[in-house]
């Protein structure tokens, strides 16, 4: 096996930072809306605890932003331009994660510098740190302080509609955090993708199959 | 009229064997397939071809066995190894066994077609094969961009979302038109063979 660095430190330190703290953010966020239900926390203290997380998720949030933005790796965030070629990526990802893996199939995707995600990741990551992650942030900023924004909020159409955005996208979140938790699990190892995160370095065979294509 | 070239791919994956079948189909070619190195072999041994082209990595022969063994026994003809990325230790062997080249995956139907007519036609150079591309070399990413360049960078970043979103929209046609296209042309094969 071979290793190659594609998770640089800056990103590694992002994404356990945001891990944790969009874990949190779900937790104290089911114990603010479920007031009452559950009650581990109270609900003066599960807000204070719910807003700084927030403000650190939005800070690093602009971390990640600003390290992509100003580094050539921008590009693995770049759009598939051909949608038959996505589509055709797509099918053959969905179906080794559905059925080969399960039959020893080799994974068709092939991991390089250039190539840091699948075409499911790209497709998921792309929709959820550009547009999902910005936007709870952004209504996040709106509820915590409605006094001092409520002239955005009025010009969005009301509490009420910023309110349902955040928990519509925070209940897709809940989705997102298991399921992207068990794709990281099927490297070689389970713990395989994990450990990358950690040191950056991702194994790949030395002579590794190619997209089974033509 | 010219006789037919004869091609022989070996890999245990039948979707490989069918793709070399499908793109030189009414080309000119005939493709005979084996799934592992030792029918191959056992192929090559019962008579002639003019190219073989045959995978790395099989169970029992592996591929370069395959390029050692016809070396031996059919040093004028040429093997060509479909590949991913190669290691140094099988650049090594494949250099040593005097394959023609290297067939680069993914495949694509053009990069079958030029690379099955450059085995038949070129002349024979053995001990000089084409390098093999390994991930350590790929290229470097420039460390600095121009200003347009960035800015095409971010409108990209950030085009990226609302192109996928709009893709999310388009799959189930572009799925439907796809079906349609490849039926038709299994369809068409079928009635109009040849």
């Amino acid at each position: 096996m071979r290793k190659l660095y594609v998770h640089q430190l800056p990103i590694r330190i992002w994404h356990w930072i945001n891990a944790i703290g969009c874990v949190l953010l779900v937790l104290t966020g089911i114990q603010i809306r479920y007031v009452g239900l559950i009650d581990v926390l109270p609900f003066r203290t599960a807000v204070i605890y719910h807003d700084w997380i927030g403000a650190i998720i939005v800070g690093n949030f602009f971390v990640w932003l600003l390290s992509y933005m100003f580094s050539v790796r921008i590009r693995v965030y770049h759009p598939e331009l051909d949608p038959i070629e996505l589509f055709r990526g797509c099918v053959r990802q969905a179906i080794y994660y559905s059925y080969g893996i399960f039959k020893g199939a080799p994974n068709p995707f092939h991991l390089s510098r250039t190539r840091k995600f699948n075409p499911l990741q790209s497709l998921t990551y792309q929709i959820v740190m550009l547009l999902l992650l910005p936007i709870q942030c952004f209504t996040g900023i709106l509820l915590w302080d409605l006094s001092r924004f409520s002239r955005v909020v009025d010009m969005l159409g009301g509490v009420r509609v910023v309110d349902t955005v955040h928990v519509g996208i925070f209940i897709i979140f809940v989705f997102y955090i298991p399921f992207h938790a068990y794709l990281g699990t099927l490297g070689r190892t389970p713990l395989e993708h994990y450990k990358a995160m950690f040191t950056g370095y991702e194994e790949v065979p030395e002579d590794q199959e190619a997209e089974k294509s033509a | 009229m010219n006789a037919p070239k004869k091609v022989l791919v070996v890999d245990d994956d039948p979707v490989i064997r069918h793709s070399f079948d499908r793109v030189l189909a009414g080309k000119g070619y005939v493709v005979i397939s084996a799934e592992n190195g030792q029918e191959a072999l056992n192929k090559v041994a019962a008579e002639e071809y003019d190219a073989v082209f045959t995978d790395i990595r099989m169970p029992g022969v592996d591929g370069i066995e395959v390029a050692e063994q016809l070396r031996v026994k059919r040093p004028w003809t040429p093997v060509v190894i479909i590949t991913g990325y190669g290691s140094p230790e099988n650049q090594a062997r494949a250099a040593a066994a005097g394959v023609r080249g290297f067939l680069h995956k993914p495949l694509t139907p053009e990069s079958i077609e030029k690379s099955v007519e450059a085995a038949v036609t070129a002349p024979a150079v053995a001990d000089q094969p084409a390098p093999m591309p390994r991930p350590e070399e790929e290229p470097e990413e420039p460390k600095e961009r121009s200003v347009t360049v960035f800015f095409k960078d971010v409108a990209m970043f950030l085009a990226a979302p609302f192109i996928g979103l709009a893709y999310i929209a388009l799959f189930p046609i572009i799925g439907l038109l796809l079906l349609i296209w490849n039926g038709g042309r299994a369809l068409r094969q079928r009635v109009l063979p040849g």
